[in-house]
């Protein structure tokens, strides 16, 4: 008998096609936030009010809302301060947690007992709360809540960067190093730094999708900017009062939820390929 | 073995005590750190209608008046000793606002667990055993969308479908019984993704073990399987995942009680926000601590008991407990 085995050519993809798509959706985030004119003509804070609450059309493909916006337009203008609310926060909790990471995972002793006990602190409170009492203390605004939450998530970069200092520090090729007369200098920046990047970059994406849900979740609160900004939390909250036309929370949810969803996936893409 | 657990015990409660000491200090830092001085907004609210005596008189009551080291001394003296203060809003305890919210709160968090245990199973037994075009593939995903999905869009969603469309539950009457099971529900579904995520990896992890194959070879049953074999093994881990989840669902109740318009202690730590009561706000965010730190002690505890493998070197037993530290291979 004769079996004959057919393979289907296959064009060679760069990443696998889910990656793939997950790079698209942050392309169009980052074109939304960066002209958001480009892609609606509507004004996202004006409406016509004759136009209220119409269900998702050719001409208003999210709907529009009680003041008769059109609601893409809202969640497209909304987007610059979604995420880089969500970059301020990654960055915070990368350079702070980082930096509390390297610096008791790297020196050792007294100063890494000190610096656990924080990192034990900010473990112990649940990461929302911490968000919510720094956002109270700084006071309600889009800005001040990415900082609580970059703040709430320093924790988990300290730990993860101590870790991974601590495994290259101890790896023979940077004993080689010192050695041969490496100083303590060139050995951070040459050895360790990148080496313990390379893990941390996969978890700052991650925490990049996390940041949108809890400045989402803080704006849903009411902690962020006031309307008319358009921030995605504040559209999904503002939608809540207007159930009986679901779009107005099913649609800048999904834009949320699809984006934090690539988010997580290139994540997870970068873990694997590292 | 007996000196080595006590050894280990008594330091890992020494490091519990000092924790909830650092965190009740922490926050009363970051309270005190306030631009605005909320307490004099608080007390010269003209809705309050406090005289300049009665202002004075509260300011001398609580130490207001004084610098703040030695009002963080009183006030943590105060904390150690149970009284947790005065609200500047209403004037009564704080325990006895935290009294009064709790029950609702726990019914709701007990639920929440319980329905993210039930759920979690159910993922890593479908993933694990399910073939691929039933679905197998598809579970394997879901915790990644469930943690990609604001909690209270999943708690709108609930009441949209449930309350609204198939009219099981009115959202005016949020302590019914189906109004408290569906807000379980919204709070227990992200943490069910973290749980199966951890249970997934250590599934995975026990069927590749020998002793997994050898059953399998006698011709063992799948379910018997999971139930008599892996799932033990794979479930100590657990434990100390829900551990960290008790403080995750004590957060994020602060959104879920919002959403189903529920009273307990997330909608306090709501109320308390918006008025700036900060003795309220400082006293939920340490028992916050309390609980999680005695939960995790618990844990960190009862840890070696369970598994006699894990063996004892002056500090914590070391395992998988969160996504971020699962094995590249299985992220």
């Amino acid at each position: 008998m004769m079996i004959s085995v057919t393979r289907t050519p296959r064009v060679a993809l760069p990443a696998p096609l889910g990656v793939i798509l997950s790079l698209l959706v942050l392309a169009v985030i980052v074109g939304w936030s960066l002209a958001p004119g480009l892609f609606t003509g509507f004004d996202p804070a004006i409406g016509i009010p004759a136009d209220k609450l119409q269900g998702p059309s050719a001409a208003h493909w999210f709907g529009t809302d009680h003041l008769g916006r059109d609601l893409l337009a809202r969640v497209i203008h909304g987007t610059a301060s979604s995420v880089s609310s969500a970059v301020i926060a990654v960055v915070i909790a990368l350079v702070l947690g980082g930096l509390i990471g390297l610096l008791s995972g790297f020196l050792g002793g007294w100063v890494d007992t000190i610096l656990a006990r924080l990192v034990d602190v900010l473990l112990a409170i649940p990461n929302f709360l911490l968000a919510v009492i720094i956002v109270t203390a700084l006071g309600f605004s889009t800005t001040n809540a990415a900082i609580a939450t970059g703040i709430s998530a320093v924790a988990v970069f300290a730990r993860v960067m101590r870790s991974e200092v601590i495994k290259t520090r101890s790896a023979t090729f940077v004993e080689a190093s010192f050695l041969s007369g490496g100083s303590r200098w060139h050995i951070l920046t040459r050895h360790v730094l990148p080496n313990a990047s390379r893990s941390v970059l996969p978890l700052a994406v991650l925490r990049f999708g996390q940041s949108i849900l809890v400045i989402a979740g803080l704006a849903f609160l009411g902690y962020g900017d006031p309307p008319p900004a358009s921030d995605w939390g504040l559209l999904i909250s503002i939608g809540k009062d207007y159930l009986k036309w679901p779009w107005l929370v099913y649609a800048p949810a999904l834009v949320t939820v699809v984006t934090v969803l690539s988010l997580n996936r290139i994540s997870r893409w970068l873990r694997k390929t590292d | 073995m007996q000196g080595a657990y006590m050894n280990y015990a008594a330091k890992r409660l020494l490091q519990a005590v000092v924790v909830v000491l650092l965190t009740y200090v922490f926050t009363f830092i970051v309270v005190s750190i306030l631009p605005g001085d909320p307490v004099t907004n608080v007390l010269r609210d003209p809705q309050n209608g406090f005289t300049e005596a009665e202002i004075a008189q509260i300011v001398a009551a609580q130490g207001l008046d004084k610098p703040i080291p030695v009002q963080l001394w009183h006030s943590l003296s105060g904390f150690v000793t149970g009284d947790l203060g005065v609200s500047l809003r209403s004037s009564r305890p704080v325990s006895d606002l935290i009294a009064e919210v709790l029950p609702s709160t726990l019914r709701l968090a007990g639920g929440a667990l319980a329905v993210a245990l039930v759920l979690a199973m159910g993922i890593a037994y479908g993933a694990r055993f399910l073939p691929h075009r039933f679905g197998g593939a598809a579970l394997r995903a879901l915790p990644s969308l469930f943690l990609s999905v604001p909690s209270f869009v999943i708690g709108l969603l609930l009441i949209h479908i449930f309350g609204f469309q198939l009219g099981l539950f009115m959202v005016i009457d949020p302590n019914s019984f189906w109004a408290t099971f569906f807000a379980a529900v919204a709070l227990g579904i992200p943490i069910s993704a973290q749980i199966a995520e951890v249970l997934m990896a250590n599934l995975d992890h026990e069927a590749s073990q020998d002793y997994a194959a050898v059953a399998r070879a006698r011709g063992l049953r799948q379910s018997k399987l999971f139930f008599r074999h892996l799932l033990k093994p794979s479930s100590l881990p657990v434990v100390t995942v829900i551990a960290l989840m008790v403080g995750e669902v004590l957060g994020n109740t602060l959104i879920t009680e919002t959403v189903f318009g529920r009273t307990g202690v997330g909608s306090l730590i709501q109320r308390s926000v918006v008025t700036q009561d900060l003795p309220v706000l400082q006293a939920i965010v340490s028992l916050a601590a309390v609980v999680f730190a005695v939960i995790n002690l618990i844990a960190d505890l009862i840890y070696p008991l369970l598994d006699p493998r894990v063996k004892l070197v002056g500090t914590a037993p070391r395992r998988v407990t969160t996504a971020d530290e699962l094995p590249r291979a299985n992220a």
